[in-house]
């Protein structure tokens, strides 16, 4: 008996011992330290090992061939575990070279690519995004620039900030909701170009989804920056704190900036006027830390800009204001097969007023002799709730959203002429959006080297109105009746990755997705496209629109190295735009109506390469191309930017940071002369120069800025009315944290 | 035990409330009319006392007026009244495209017709409203109810070249909405001082317009009234916004094409 219990004993020990039970170790990619407290998952999310203070755990790697890591402050990461493979590296999720930001190129980072960026507190979001590659930006003036992933803007992307639904409130599109979260106040910046991610953020259009830092259990830290801005007298004022109690149960974070700039001037020396704006912002952030290790966080920004001129529009805007707030329950990690991991309950209000007052009417083509008034507003209320689910011995994730949204927008016109009556107009009235989606998202390892993941999504949205007289305005335009029903909305994605070597991967995806129009293009009523010149109406029985992307990518990434290359093409069908209205008699006004006009497609592709020559020097270049083109009207989409780059030479020494960059864009004479009124861009290259320095050991950091240091006259393809962009510029900042 | 008494006191005050909710505390045969009418006008005969009552004051174009009979302040039903509207111009008198009374389908405590008044009260005259109204015992009442008639944009004439007068009354929308707005017009012509007969199977081209001055200005969804019978037209204006449009009518009788009328009005926000 004791020889059969002694070579039981025998076995196990033998088994165990020459099982792939190995330790590994979790590094920071960008300091070689080492992550504490990453938790080793499973690919079905059980937590399997944590890493101790320097960064190792043991696992049998027979058992698990794929772990994903996560850490607080980094990027979740999923891992294949080869033979030899000794080290992890993580990347953190907001990179911090005093202020560059990382970018993650996708949710799950298989293909992280890091696109450094400059940035600072000082700069505006939406210049923020303007440098992403792949990304670029629709401008209406200083302020407020529209995004816009791989030439698909407003509707046809998913904007959200921590996953709510916020909806723009201005008819004229002069407040994208990228407005209301401060570069300061972002946590993570999720950029969905592809739409693969179908599951979580749903219909499978690209999507930017700004996160923002919550409250942490941290002791007592506070960041107070400044900066100072020639020839707009641009003046910015920032403070953010974050502080908890001993146990970190109750953790609260405060940020605020205020923000104000003059006219600017361009390139020539000329002033553009209605280019000024201010802007305040304010974000609180609560976190409650429940004895069962469930988390509470609540947040709320508002968000408030008052003057801010447009000079590529007919007017500005007076008063932008956003509230918007949201609960939040995290649930502690479990090894529950099913299980709900967060809960989140949103609102979000946003209005915005808007004139011509400081016009001069008089001599306007469009519309003149008369002033317009504007008022917009949108409500909305959602919640999401995602978590984890097994059946048999295969799990997934899983996500629920839904949300209601509320529009309204109205003109009023009000002409010089004291013979002609007070005109009025609703743009929106009590327009209605429902959705709600159910998601899922899978993952299968076909082999050591090859991950499949695969996602679906159903949604069942509807759009109507509250109004029937405002319905009756449509059922005249069209001549039938209204009777809005829900509609069905699938989207799906494949995304393979194959990982050959540790250091090289390919991946492709495929994503099938569909669009009803949105509130605008269904409901919308004389809405002015500054693009074409038309006043739009909409069109309440739209076909969905849908869609076929395929993205391609391969990537090589060592610990100084990193290249990638990302090949796409999107076919719309039934692609949504506007048809000329006929028969309506007008003089000095054009009106279109929303049609699915046909087929369209967007091809292009973005490289990147970031190469560390050495402790103190790296290069950067980044390069984007769009081939656009409505099959239809045979001729190029509108608003397509052209070839276009970024090159950084980063220098680092001792307390020194100096940076050169050179923003180039290729000339544009791809225009859609049919579809719009947009013209030709010349070619340009600008060049920014940005010396950072740390002082007191690092608590100050100054930074001299001086932005297109040759003063060159120049305006991007984006830009609305060819307003042009700002000439030479200095700034002066301060940043100081304790 | 107790929860049976609970439950029994909950059934109770279930019941009572639900009778009370049942109740109607008013007598539906004494309310109020449904219809929010001004009066017009009212004279005595007899023991009888005869109001001629409207939705408004009395304008030109298309009136709908209610008439009711009392004596001792009670309703009393008539068998028939006849009406004859009358502008006594001092060295001339005329009618008006009218109809006679019927039993109103809104409120049957009351007669009602339309009259479509072609002109104005003022210095070139004055209108009156002749009745004989024969009562169920055969009593006949007659007399008449001076009215006011206010000039409005609701009503517009056009000769051809024979001087055939045609009148184009704008019977509604009354107060146009933005939003798609039924469109109905009537069109009497004149063959007698006293005989206004409406014109059918005629053709009415519509165009409406709005002038938002700076020369900017634009028209609209519509579609041009047609031919219902008994000189009714109907078509509809889809308005975009409110504010002062205007809307030309093109009237072809037979084969004579008329000049081009306009209405000029007020698009109210709703």
């Amino acid at each position: 008996m004791k020889f059969l219990l002694a070579n039981l004993l025998f076995l196990i020990w033998a088994s165990s011992a020459f099982a792939q039970v190995s330790a590994l170790r979790v590094l920071d990619r960008t300091t070689g330290e080492p992550v504490i407290q990453a938790h080793i998952k499973s690919d079905e999310q059980t937590v399997i090992a944590t890493t101790g203070t320097d960064g190792y755990f043991t696992i049998n790697r027979d058992d698990y061939p794929v772990i994903i890591v996560t850490a607080v402050g980094y990027q979740s990461r999923e891992f294949v575990l080869r033979a030899g493979m000794e080290t992890l590296y993580m990347n953190p999720e907001i990179y911090r070279i005093e202020t560059g930001l990382l970018v993650l190129a996708n949710r799950e980072g298989e293909n992280n690519v890091q696109a450094y960026q400059q940035q600072h507190h000082a700069q505006n979001m939406d210049q923020f995004l303007d440098k992403i590659d792949g990304l670029s930006t629709n401008k209406r003036g200083a302020f407020a620039w529209e995004p816009v992933i791989r030439g698909e803007s407003d509707q046809r992307m998913n904007l959200m900030i921590d996953g709510m639904q916020v909806f723009k409130a201005c008819v004229d599109k002069m407040d994208p909701i990228t407005s209301y979260v401060e570069t300061s106040n972002l946590s993570e910046l999720h950029i969905d170009k592809s739409g693969s991610d179908v599951a979580s953020s749903g219909g499978g259009s690209s999507s930017i989804n700004l996160v923002t830092r919550g409250a942490e259990p941290e002791s007592f830290s506070m960041n107070v920056s400044t900066g100072y801005r020639l020839p707009d007298n641009y003046r910015s004022l920032s403070v953010a704190g974050n502080t908890s109690d001993r146990t970190g149960r109750h953790a609260v974070r405060f940020s605020g900036s205020y923000k104000k700039a003059d006219d600017f001037v361009s390139g020539n020396g000329s002033q553009i006027d209605n280019s000024q704006y201010e802007k305040l912002n304010l974000n609180v952030s609560y976190r409650h830390r429940l004895p069962s290790n469930h988390t509470i966080e609540a947040n709320y920004i508002t968000d408030k800009a008052y003057d801010v001129g447009y000079p590529a529009l007919l007017m500005d805007a007076t008063k932008a204001l956003a509230d918007i707030g949201q609960l939040r329950f995290n649930f502690a990690p479990t090894d529950k097969s099913w299980r709900v991991e967060t809960v989140q309950i949103y609102a979000n209000a946003i209005r915005h007023t808007m004139d011509d007052y400081s016009r001069d009417v008089e001599n306007r083509e469009v519309m003149g002799g008369m002033h317009m008034p504007m008022f917009g507003e949108t409500f909305t209320a959602g919640t999401r709730v995602n978590g984890q689910a097994g059946i048999s011995r295969h799990s997934f994730e899983w996500f629920l959203d839904g949300y209601y949204s509320r529009a309204y927008g109205d003109m009023e016109m009000n002409s010089h002429d004291p013979n002609i009556e007070d005109m009025f107009i609703y743009n929106l009235q009590d327009v209605n959006t429902w959705q709600g989606n159910i998601g899922m998202k899978h993952r299968f390892m076909i082999s050591d080297d090859l991950l499949l993941k695969a996602e679906q999504n159903i949604a069942l949205k509807n759009l109507d109105t509250g109004s029937e007289r405002f319905a009756s305005f449509f059922e005249g335009l069209y001549n039938r009746g209204l009777n809005t029903r829900p509609n069905i909305l699938l989207s799906a994605s494949g995304n393979l990755l194959w990982m050959p070597f540790d250091d090289w991967s390919f991946s492709g995806s495929l994503v099938y997705s569909e669009r009803m129009g949105n509130h605008m293009e269904r409901f919308g009523h004389y809405i002015y496209n500054y693009t074409d010149g038309y006043f739009y109406d909409g069109n309440p029985w739209l076909k969905t629109e849908r869609a076929i992307n395929t993205d391609l990518n391969t990537t090589w990434e060592t610990d100084s190295h990193s290249i990638s290359l990302s090949l796409f093409h999107k076919q719309y069908f039934n692609y949504i735009d506007g048809i000329l209205s006929e028969g309506t008699g007008n003089i000095g006004l054009d009106f279109k109506r929303y049609a699915n006009v046909g087929d369209a497609t967007i091809t292009g592709g973005e490289f990147r390469s970031l190469n560390r020559l050495g402790p103190r020097l790296s290069i950067e270049n980044r390069v984007s191309y769009l081939y656009a083109r409505n099959q239809t009207l045979d001729e190029p989409l509108p608003l397509i930017p052209p070839l276009k780059g970024f090159s950084t030479m980063h220098l680092h020494h001792k307390g020194n940071r100096l940076m050169g960059e050179v923003e180039w864009a290729a000339a544009q004479h791809r225009i859609a002369e049919t579809a719009s009124i947009e013209d030709a861009t010349r070619a340009f290259a600008v060049l920014n120069l940005t010396w950072e320095r740390d002082w007191l050991n690092g608590s100050l950091t100054s930074i001299l800025q001086a932005n297109n240091l040759l003063d060159r006259h120049y305006h991007t393809h984006t830009s609305i009315g060819n307003i042009p962009e700002a000439g030479r510029s200095v700034m002066v900042s301060l940043s100081y944290a304790f | 035990m107790t929860f049976l008494r609970w439950a029994g006191t909950l059934t109770a005050f279930a019941l009572l409330v639900f009778t009370l909710a049942s109740c109607d505390v008013t007598n539906s045969s004494d309310s109020e009319p449904e219809l929010d009418l001004v009066t017009i006008g009212s004279v005595t005969s007899d023991d009888y006392k005869i109001s001629l009552e409207s939705e408004s004051t009395l304008e030109t174009g298309a009136n709908q007026l209610y008439w009711k009979i009392e004596r001792g302040g009670d309703l009393v039903t008539p068998e028939l009244i006849t009406i004859t509207p009358m502008m006594d111009m001092g060295n001339m008198m005329h009618s008006t495209p009218y109809q006679q009374p019927e039993v109103a389908p809104e409120d049957d405590r009351y007669y009602s017709n339309m009259a479509i008044f072609i002109m104005a009260s003022g210095s070139m005259g004055s209108w009156a409203i002749e009745f004989e109204i024969t009562l169920l015992n055969q009593e006949i009442l007659t007399g008449e109810i001076p009215v006011e008639v206010d000039s409005s944009w609701r009503l517009t004439s056009v000769r051809d070249d024979n001087d055939k007068i045609y009148f184009i009354t704008w019977l509604h929308p009354k107060q146009p909405v933005t939003g798609n707005n039924t469109l109905g017009f009537m069109v009497h012509t004149r063959e007698s001082m006293m005989s206004f007969p409406p014109v059918e199977n005629a053709e009415l081209e519509i165009y409406p317009y709005m002038d938002m001055g700076g020369g900017s200005g634009h028209s609209t969804e519509f579609t041009s009234p047609e031919a219902e019978g008994s000189g009714y037209y109907e078509g509809s204006i889809n308005y975009s916004m409110s504010g002062t449009w205007t809307t030309s009518v093109t009237l072809t009788a037979g084969d004579i094409t008329l000049p081009e009328v306009m209405f000029e009005y007020s698009v109210q926000a709703q």
